[in-house]
């Protein structure tokens, strides 16, 4: 298999996985809340595009058997784009939360940096 | 037949329409928690004998399994949905008096979606809308942590968050690896097909949702949001996080291992980490000054003991895993419970400000002292039955390694009892006797107090009223093969 080929074959999954890693990346490291949140973000996208990937099938068309001739090889797996829907409507409701506790603790701290935060020690 | 659809429809319906009535007057939000799960309560009492001869399958949608989303009310599910819907009462009944705030409504609403969840996620029989239970379970938990919006609530809730939302990612990558293998995501037809693949491909799927489950049942390493989130919140909410939201991590965590992946040979992984949670948790709680973060640590200490108890995995284990996780249920959420009128009569959270308690609020002390002592373990209470059968498992199993870490349990538990006693003391035999007012609860909030203290005694006097039930719900996650057959004939 040549690179070409491999990279056409996965370049979905490698897209998202880059994502997931990038999002961690930036959730493990950075001291900015909304930083933070932004990365947790980016890590929801990069599932939501992993899972789509699941059911992609190049150049198919939409799951409904309107016109003759049609046949199920041909069609994207319409499960995951279900799935990604849920997921997305989940990840909006966490980020609305998310940013909507950032605002509380800045009003209350003054700051955004969770190095300085730290009332509640372990 | 009763549609055990119900038990998730009613609450969910009920929650929604709080803020509707809040229109006509602001003070009927309150019954509605109460109304939702008294209606849960007896109907998971009315169908207990249907299920207990055989589980009741619920496919929405007119499908049958595996293409339809479905419900399983297996002796498990309706034994977790009983606790959900009778601790859930009970602390709606202690919140009529003890949330004042001015956006009661918002409390009552969550409170609703939190219990929704939970009932959701113990009765479903599809890996994908686990999911979406457990996040309306956890997201509604987020915010019920920073609802006082207090500098340390919000703080906590913040942190709990970012944790748990990092675990539910995990999870969702879970399913989709889980899909993209099997093309299913009903539980039981995952589980026909599960060792018809490599080892390696499912063990992926199954660390992630380990990992991502364990953020919310609090497994050792995953456990750092717990004692800020259940110190800094409302009390009646500590009690409903500590009995039930970790309990059904714990379910999602167990349902996944022993029923969609068969994973025995995780077992010996799991152990160690049960008694590696206990001895954290029990040693943590012990140096602790604000009681409700004692606490925490103790669930944390009580969650590694179920672990524990569980992964011994068979019979005998598991019976006595569920024993004590009801156990821990009734006993923390009394205790939390009771804390809390303590914290609103001192106006502090130090154990040192409890001193002399026994005179002053004497009716609440005792309930606090009977939970206390049922999780120590002591005769009569719950908590003896329910570790004396996990020590009589792991004996049972005759092997040296199960002795070791028994040992090791069983001095955790006598750490616990060492900072319950220093408490009890604190409690009745320090600070001055002088005669003071006294300062009871209200009445509405003694109910509740009683009625776990008395659910407590009686099963701790006769546990045998409810070991039938849990060796049927232990045989269900036994026997896996059982539990796919039902589904996919």
């Amino acid at each position: 298999m040549s690179f070409a080929e491999f990279l056409n074959n996965y370049m979905y999954y490698i897209g998202a996985f880059g994502l997931i890693f990038i999002g961690l990346f930036i959730l493990l490291t950075k001291k900015n809340l909304v930083k933070v949140i932004i990365g947790l973000s980016i890590m929801d996208t990069g599932i939501y595009l992993f899972l789509i990937a699941i059911g992609y099938v190049h150049e198919g068309t939409a799951p409904i058997f309107s016109k003759p001739g049609l046949n199920a090889e041909g069609m994207v797996d319409p499960v995951p784009q279900a799935l990604v829907l849920t997921a997305i409507v989940i990840g909006v409701a966490i980020l609305a939360l998310a940013l909507t506790l950032a605002v509380k603790l800045y009003k209350h701290y003054g700051t955004l940096n969770l190095r300085k935060i730290k009332e509640q020690k372990w | 037949m009763v549609n055990p659809v119900l038990l998730i429809v009613v609450p969910l319906g009920l929650a929604f329409l709080v803020p509707l009535f809040g229109l006509i007057s602001k003070k009927t939000g309150k019954y509605f928690p109460i109304l939702a799960l008294l209606f849960n309560l007896l109907l998971t009492i009315k169908i207990f004998p249907q299920v207990l001869s055989e589980p009741i399958h619920v496919n929405i949608g007119g499908f049958t399994p595996p293409f339809c989303i479905n419900l399983v009310a297996g002796p498990l599910g309706i034994l977790l949905a009983f606790l959900i819907a009778l601790v859930g009462l009970l602390v709606a009944i202690y919140a009529l008096s003890y949330i004042k705030e001015k956006n009661e409504e918002k409390y009552h609403i969550l409170y609703l979606l939190l219990l929704t969840g939970a009932t959701g996620v113990v009765l479903t029989g599809d890996v994908f809308n686990l999911f979406v239970f457990f996040e309306i379970l956890c997201i509604s938990s987020y915010a019920l942590v920073g609802y006082f919006g207090d500098k340390a609530g919000v703080e906590s809730a913040i942190k709990y968050l970012i944790q748990g939302a990092l675990g539910s990612g995990f999870i969702l990558i879970g399913i989709g690896l889980l899909y993209g293998q099997f093309g299913t995501l009903n539980m039981a037809d995952i589980a026909s097909n599960i060792h018809s693949v490599e080892p390696i491909s499912i063990f992926v799927p199954l660390v992630l949702m380990i990992t991502g489950f364990g953020v919310e049942a609090a497994i050792f390493p995953l456990n750092a949001w717990l004692p800020d989130a259940h110190s800094s919140a409302p009390s009646s909410i500590s009690a409903i996080l500590s009995g039930i939201a970790i309990e059904v991590g714990l379910y999602a965590v167990v349902r996944i291992v022993f029923t969609v992946f068969g994973a025995s040979s995780i077992m010996m992984f799991l152990l160690f980490l049960g008694v590696l949670t206990l001895l954290t948790g029990e040693l943590s709680a012990f140096n602790q000054e604000n009681i409700k973060r004692m606490l925490a640590y103790s669930s944390i200490g009580q969650i590694g003991l179920i672990v524990f108890a569980l992964s011994i995995a068979n019979m005998n284990g598991i019976t006595g895993g569920l024993f004590q996780l009801i156990s821990h249920t009734l006993g923390k959420a009394l205790l939390f419970l009771a804390v809390g009128y303590m914290i609103v009569h001192t106006g502090s959270m130090n154990i040192s400000s409890f001193e002399g308690m026994g005179k002053k609020m004497p009716y609440t002390s005792f309930f606090f002292t009977i939970g206390a002592l049922s999780l120590v373990g002591l005769p009569p209470f719950i908590g003896f039955p329910s570790k004396f059968m996990i020590v009589k498992a792991a004996i049972f199993k005759q092997e040296i390694l199960y002795t070791v870490l028994i040992i090791l349990v069983l001095t955790a538990t006598v750490v616990e009892a060492a900072y319950f006693f220093k408490v009890i003391q604190a409690i009745y035999f320090k600070g001055e006797a002088k005669k003071e007012k006294r300062n009871r609860a209200p009445f509405k909030v003694l109910i509740p107090l009683f009625i776990f203290a008395g659910l407590i005694l009686i099963v701790g006097i006769y546990p045998k009223l409810i070991t039938n039930i849990l060796e049927s719900s232990a045989a269900e996650l036994i026997s896996r093969t059982d539990y796919i057959k039902s589904l996919i004939p």
